[in-house]
């Protein structure tokens, strides 16, 4: 009695969801998960009508296995199994890392999984012994077999839970350091790169003293500072300007450029934020609203909604931004 | 030949500089923003995002509320742009007033906490960077500008959901 069932990604998790089915040869989980059987790969067993070994006490044959559970933190467990062509399943919130990661696919790897991330999609169509048992009835005892077996779990040993706790905080910390290392080279070191290079041949070909001397002042002022807004939240330009806010950064840090030579005064950097950035996000509104599941007829009216009041809200922030720097530098 | 290398010289001249600036700002600013940025990620790790979302459910009601602590949460949680997915929280009518909210808090918040959008660090670096050349200190800086960014947004907030508001009135 086979199920096919389906896994996603859990909260933080990367990659699925993958549909895997079993089959006479091939359907065992194995769990690869510091000492014993973890609930997850047992509740995969039974949803599955599989069978979950220890893979601490068995070895199997590559080809008898049907999903390899993993508790790995991101070096070596995570990328093995994807190598070898099985499906994995981490219960830690790891990505493509380590140095297997070119193997570490969505079609193949799935990470962060929960109890309730593994659904059963039906029966497995090769099995012929059918009873036409519907997939709800499987799942009902499959549940209690699950209880059953999360209970000697739940006597092991006071060190080894203090270690797998211990692991799981180590482990949240050591993804954010590396998805923070990825997010730096990524997005913000070839931001700099471009930005670096691009300030460099401004000053150096005497760029940056024209625009001190000529641009800057005429920046340097309140009404100065609301005609930038203004412009930048002009309905039909402000789409423009918006994407990856790559014009507010760059004019963000030409200006920057100028304070720091002192064309223009210190005071006005607060409004400065706020005048460089009215168009922020216009070009996204679309894409925003529908991944707050908006309907078409909200994003239909809310782009316009959203472009008029920038006319309104854009210079408003400018003038509060100017009030709350009275008393700074 | 003399013209030559002094056109020569000139032109690596620019890329001197450059490669001046983008020393200082390697040095100066990825040390800090990437510690700070771990810790926070090692944060909202533990907290996890479930129950951030349980908590924004029940603020959505309040209009103050909507457009201030909800884009809040979602920024620093979730960062951006996955800010956005909070809409769903929200009533119909108030999702764009409520992604204007939380777009415009995207910048605002780099100042302190830069992991919420580390790709668009320079609407705020670029500035700040500025003024750190000039000896001045940043962190006042950065609290006001968090601060009249909350304003803002509330105010961005409300104003959008009138206009949403008066556009659809027919419809209604």
């Amino acid at each position: 009695m086979y199920n096919t069932i389906k896994i996603n990604a859990g909260d933080g998790g990367w990659g699925g969801p993958l549909t895997v089915t079993p089959t006479e040869k091939c359907h065992t989980v194995l769990s690869v998960t510091g000492g014993g059987i973890h609930p997850i790969a047992q509740k995969l067993a039974d949803l599955s009508g599989g069978v979950a070994v220890d893979g601490w006490k068995t070895n199997l044959p590559d080809d008898e296995i049907m999903i390899a559970v993993v508790d790995c933190g991101g070096t070596a467990r995570c990328g093995v199994y994807p190598k070898k062509g099985i499906f994995t399943v981490n219960l830690m919130p790891v990505g493509q890392s380590g140095p297997l990661a070119q193997f570490i696919t969505p079609d193949i790897y799935v990470s962060s999984v929960r109890e309730q991330d593994i659904e059963v999609l039906g029966e497995a169509a090769d099995v012929p012994e059918t009873k036409a048992a519907p997939a709800a009835e499987e799942a009902a005892p499959a549940a209690e077999e699950a209880a059953a077996a999360a209970a000697p779990a739940q006597k092991q040993g006071f060190v080894v839970r203090l270690g797998k706790g211990v692991g799981s905080v180590v482990g949240k910390f050591f993804q954010a350091g590396r998805e923070t290392i990825e997010m730096v080279i990524k997005n913000v070191l070839p931001f700099m790169a471009f930005t670096s290079t691009l300030l460099g041949i401004i000053s150096a070909s005497g760029l940056g003293n024209l625009i001190a001397k000529t641009i800057a002042p005429l920046c340097g002022t309140l009404p100065g500072m609301l005609v930038i807004c203004l412009i930048c939240s002009l309905p039909f330009l402000s789409p423009i300007l918006g994407p990856g806010a790559v014009i507010a950064q760059v004019v963000g840090t030409l200006l920057g450029a100028q304070f720091a030579t002192g064309a223009i005064p210190a005071k006005y950097a607060l409004p400065a934020l706020f005048a460089i950035d009215g168009q922020v996000g216009a070009d996204f509104v679309p894409v925003g609203l529908s991944l707050g599941e908006a309907e078409p007829e909200t994003i239909e009216y809310g782009v316009p909604a959203v472009l008029f009041s920038r006319i309104v809200t854009g210079p408003l922030a400018v003038i509060i931004a100017f009030i709350f720097s009275i008393g700074m530098f | 030949m003399a013209l030559i290398s002094k056109i020569a010289e000139g032109f690596m001249s620019l890329f001197t500089a450059g490669g001046d600036t983008f020393k200082g700002w390697v040095t100066g600013i990825i040390p800090m923003v990437v510690c700070l940025m771990t810790f926070v990620n090692s944060i909202i790790k533990l907290v996890g995002t479930e129950r951030v979302e349980r908590f924004a459910r029940r603020i959505t009601r309040f209009a103050v509320l909507r457009y201030t602590l909800l884009p809040l949460l979602a920024v620093f949680f979730l960062g951006n742009p996955m800010c956005y997915t909070f809409g769903r929280f929200v009533d119909e009518k108030y999702k764009p007033a409520y992604y204007d909210a939380a777009v415009s808090f995207v910048h605002p918040i780099t100042g302190l906490f830069p992991h919420a959008n580390a790709g668009e660090l320079f609407v705020w670096m670029g500035i700040a960077q500025g003024l750190m050349d000039k000896g001045l200190k940043v962190g006042g800086l950065a609290v006001r500008y968090f601060i009249v960014g909350l304003i803002v947004i509330l105010l961005r907030g409300l104003l959008t959901e009138r206009i949403y508001a008066f556009m659809t009135r027919d419809k209604a």
